[in-house]
């Protein structure tokens, strides 16, 4: 599928892509009682219109000593402006990654990367993994484009799973939002589901000089005031909600 | 997965009844394929109060069940027993569970849930030993270290586990602890570790617990039989189905 998506037709990719990744995490958890989740963007270049990249970390265990509670929705707002430039249009179907992980992907379908920490709790224990995180440019749906999260983890579990996210305009001063629906992910066979506790993932290319083809993020063409806004809201497997805020500064 | 509920045939006519319900079953069970093994056992009394306290459970698999301990650790049972779970390595672990306690207090029942974890032990006799670690936080930290030892099974099981389990007191002058309810998992379909070959790093998939590599006509027979404090003891026989049965 050769083509070349830009801003601002897959504006709604970058929160795809952060959302699911966000979910694709959030969903590994067990109860707890930690409901104050932060996130942390970092855009690259640090100039207004530039190729690169955004890097958010999230973290949904800071300041507790319990394993968070597991998210079942998750809602990721971006800022206005913010897009996706996919110079080849290739993408990768849940399926494919679901049965033979990232190498049975085109490259060209690669958004970004990164890796989580999870936990969980089994028996007395707390269970610890890290998780590498791909993300892909998933088949196009309707005339919106998707995206598929792929989370691996290899011990002390060997746990493959795939997310979808779909995608809404949001409202100001957010560009596009991202609404998904999280499974209760198992870890043990009568155990607690698993827990994301923080995650960082990079979309785009974080290189000073990306190549012509390669997958970045465009930066938007004005910074509002106080800097771009980002936001998650989450809605937890018992039913409670967290939400969290931040602000990447302005390019100097 | 199937239940067996079975009265106490007590042993005098006017005691009070003892119920044992055991549910088994295999996930993945696909024939031959590594699996975990799961069950979960509730007891209950027909006299509306806490069932009597168990004192020991004897447990007997399917035959053919798949146990494949090469490679795993093993923890000391003095040492599980003083610092806990920690101390025993981490491919010593034989799997999970849990469930809920029952303390009778004068004016009121309070349930308590507890956490099981599982190690391997050094073999005794060429039998497998299977330490459990049961913890309670609430409403007071409990703490205990049991032995599982396998023993023979008869025909038509495969390993036998038998456990027998100390009185806990709650308060003097009041019953001993008693139990509602346990699960336990056991096996490591998706458990996996590295190990340096030659200074690099290998995946290594633990085997653990393999589903049988045929399945008798009628399903996997499980026998689970519970001895109470009060002289009565229950047999419960599950059968877990077999597989797309």
């Amino acid at each position: 599928m050769p083509g070349r998506l830009t801003v601002p037709g897959t504006r709604i990719l970058v929160a795809a892509v952060l959302a699911s990744t966000l979910v694709a995490c959030a969903q590994f958890a067990a109860p707890g009682s930690a409901k104050a989740a932060t996130i942390t963007p970092a855009l690259m270049p640090d100039s207004l219109g530039g190729r690169g990249a955004l890097t958010l970390t999230a973290n949904f265990a800071e300041g507790s000593t319990t394993v968070p509670a597991p998210v079942r929705t998750a809602v990721l707002m971006l800022p206005a402006g913010l897009g996706l430039d996919v110079p080849s249009l290739r993408s990768c179907s849940a399926a494919r990654l679901r049965a033979r992980g990232p190498s049975a992907c085109p490259a060209q379908s690669e958004l970004g990367r990164g890796h989580a920490q999870v936990e969980a709790y089994v028996g007395s224990q707390v269970l610890d993994e890290n998780i590498a995180l791909w993300v892909f440019l998933g088949p196009l749906h309707g005339f919106q484009p998707t995206v598929e999260v792929l989370g691996q983890g290899y011990t002390p579990l060997v746990k493959r799973i795939v997310l979808a996210g779909t995608v809404t305009r949001a409202h100001a001063p957010y560009g596009e939002e991202l609404v998904m629906d999280i499974p209760p992910i198992a870890t043990v066979v009568l155990e607690p589901d698993a827990s994301l506790a923080s995650l960082t993932l990079t979309v785009g290319t974080s290189t000073r000089r990306p190549a012509a083809d390669a997958n970045t993020v465009v930066m938007p063409a004005s910074c509002p005031a106080g800097g771009f806004p980002f936001a998650a809201e989450f809605t937890y497997a018992d039913g409670s909600t967290g939400s969290a805020l931040a602000t990447a500064p302005c390019p100097q | 997965m199937c239940a067996c509920l079975l009265l106490a045939s007590a042993a005098w006519a006017q005691e009070p009844r003892e119920a044992l319900n055991v549910n088994a079953s295999f996930a993945p069970d696909r024939l031959g394929a590594s699996t975990n093994l799961s069950l979960a056992a509730s007891f209950a009394s027909d006299t509306g109060r806490a069932p009597s306290p168990v004192t020991k459970f004897t447990l007997f698999t399917p035959a053919g069940i798949g146990v494949d301990t090469r490679g795993v650790g093993t923890c000391a049972p003095a040492a599980l027993e003083r610092r806990g779970p920690g101390a025993c390595p981490l491919d010593s672990r034989a799997g999970f569970g849990g469930g809920v306690g029952v303390d009778e207090l004068p004016n009121e029942t309070i349930r308590v849930p507890y956490t099981l974890d599982f190690f391997f032990a050094a073999k005794r006799s060429g039998g497998l030993r299977v330490l459990i670690h049961v913890e309670a936080a609430a409403p007071a930290n409990v703490q205990l270290a049991l032995v599982a030892r396998e023993i023979p099974a008869p025909k038509p099981y495969g390993f036998g586990f038998t456990v027998e389990v100390p009185p806990l007191s709650t308060s003097p002058g009041l019953p001993n602890a008693s139990v509602e309810s346990v699960f336990v998992t056991v096996g490591s379909p998706d458990v996996a570790y590295y190990e340096s070959v030659h200074g690099h790093e290998r995946l290594v998939r633990v085997r653990g617990v393999s589903v049988p590599k045929s399945c008798p006509g009628g399903g996997f027979p499980v026998q689970g039989t519970a001895s109470f404090a009060d002289g009565t003891t229950l047999t419960a026989d599950p059968t877990i189905p077999c597989p797309g049965g």
